[in-house]
């Protein structure tokens, strides 16, 4: 179980909207896409046999009263204890969630040495990164025709399919409903899924 | 003479100076705006977008522009062997738009991903040294280059990474000679490390084509090494030496400098490719 760290614009996403607005254009008729809002996921890792509120006191101190992860002019946050964030990861009411990756290892080491070195703090082993796109869509019956909208917004395929992931440097999770921390730490401690173009 | 459109989309930056170098070489070359009616660019004989960062790098660099009906229009130019030169930021946007390699017509089959070097990250600016290996693009973007040349070139991206998930991408490309440009240490060896390496590519890739060899995707900026006085003093190799031996002397330092090696190329093939039209 790990500490968990989300950040997100409180001054306007221009990214966010640009992926409203494009992303718009790219679905099929009869979808509406509402909302979308950007989130930072950062997920710190216990040394193996280390409780995680062995740091947490320090780290929560870290993030609340340092400009180390959160620019409070710009940024909100909400920083989640091992015990507080629960037991699984619910999207914001009404959205869906596409939680990306970097293919390649999503630790943050630079960002871990350079928290140690301003905070120091025993047991953590490693800081993990992901990014999360919420997203707000409706079909035509009333639903959120998240497999429509992922086809058309998710996986880059050719300039007029796809938009928020390119599969050959990020790899994507679907989030609808509640879902298990254990599994959101499992997509971005595992090595990603090996590619497989769409057809 | 033939003329080339720098594509001038919001938020790139290079497009006077890239229209300079072109205009250099003896070409026609003017910006045209992003949104300039359909009709405009079957006018041009060639199409580069420059480096910057088009509508602000949000999402992904190169991932908005990519879908622009502009690029759309070049794409289809670009199928009647008209060349596309994408410089850095140019280049993300047609690696985003599925133009490079282009094995499967239209299919995005790369990404630009954040530099990758040992201890390092972000954005990186400085001169590296590149070495071209031939392929189909030689005749459009490296005629005169001798074997194992080295050539001196800025770089200045944070997304410079040339990577793909599919290893069979990346196999075609090395074997089909795709990977015109590479990074190489400065006495021509392999970049095996930072800062030869500056930003972990596959194959050390600094530029790669399409199969036809007439789209080329640069990551470093040929338009800020066009004349000599733009090389540092301090570089090394013949074109340090130059620009040693130029300090004061106006019209020297007026001279070519190694980026425009690139230039002339598509000049001339663009002039061969003009004569040839006019025969047939």
């Amino acid at each position: 179980m790990s500490a968990t760290l989300l950040i997100r614009l409180k001054i306007t996403d221009l990214a966010a909207w640009t992926a409203l607005e494009t992303g718009r254009r790219l679905l099929k008729p009869g979808i509406n896409l509402e909302r979308v809002a950007r989130e930072q996921l950062l997920i710190f890792e216990p040394e193996q046999g280390v409780r995680a509120d062995s740091f947490e006191g320090i780290l929560g101190e870290a993030v609340r009263h340092s400009n180390f992860f959160v620019n409070p002019n710009k940024e909100s946050y909400r920083f989640l204890s091992a015990a507080e964030r629960g037991e699984s990861w619910t999207p914001p009411e009404g959205a869906w969630g596409i939680l990306t990756r970097p293919r390649e290892d999503t630790r943050d080491e630079r960002l871990r040495e350079s928290l140690l070195r301003e905070h120091p703090m025993p047991g953590l082993q490693a800081i993990r990164r992901g990014k999360v796109w919420w997203l707000w869509s409706r079909g035509p019956d009333g639903g959120a025709a998240v497999s429509d909208a992922y086809s058309a917004l998710g996986d880059l395929r050719d300039p007029k399919h796809g938009l928020l992931v390119n599969p050959h440097a990020e790899a994507a999770m679907i989030l609808t409903g509640a879902l298990p921390w254990s599994l959101v730490e499992r997509f971005l401690t595992d090595p990603a899924p090996a590619y497989r173009a769409a057809a | 003479m033939a003329q080339v459109a720098v594509v001038q989309i919001p938020g790139v930056n290079c497009e006077y100076e890239t229209t300079r170098a072109l205009q250099a070489v003896g070409l026609g070359a003017r910006i045209v705006r992003w949104n300039e009616p359909a009709s405009v660019w079957s006018e041009f004989d060639g199409y580069v977008i420059p480096g910057g960062f088009a509508f602000q790098d949000r999402i992904r660099a190169g991932a908005i522009a990519a879908k622009l009906p502009a690029v759309d229009r070049i794409a289809a130019e670009a199928e009647s062997g008209k060349p596309v030169l994408g410089i850095c930021n140019g280049a993300q946007v047609l690696v985003e738009a599925g133009l490079v390699p282009g094995f499967k017509h239209g299919r995005v089959e790369m990404a630009l991903a954040p530099n990758r070097a040992p201890r390092r990250a972000g954005y990186l600016c400085r001169w590296a040294w590149l070495r071209v290996s031939p392929g189909p693009g030689s005749v459009w973007y490296a005629d005169s280059i001798r074997p194992g040349e080295v050539i001196p070139m800025p770089i200045a991206h944070g997304e410079g990474r040339f990577l793909t998930a599919d290893p069979g991408v990346r196999e075609r490309i090395q074997i089909e000679g795709l990977a015109l440009y590479r990074y190489v240490a400065a006495s021509g060896g392999r970049a095996d490390r930072y800062p030869f390496d500056p930003n972990g590519s596959m194959l050390e890739a600094a530029g790669i084509t399409n199969r036809s060899g007439n789209i080329l995707a640069f990551m470093p900026h040929p338009e800020r090494a066009t004349w000599l006085r733009q090389v540092p003093l301090e570089l090394k190799n013949v074109w340090g030496e130059k620009r040693r031996a130029a300090v004061g002397r106006w019209d020297a330092l007026e001279g070519p400098g190694p980026g425009r090696i690139l230039f002339e190329s598509l000049a001339r093939k663009l002039g061969l490719r003009a004569a040839q039209e006019a025969r047939s």
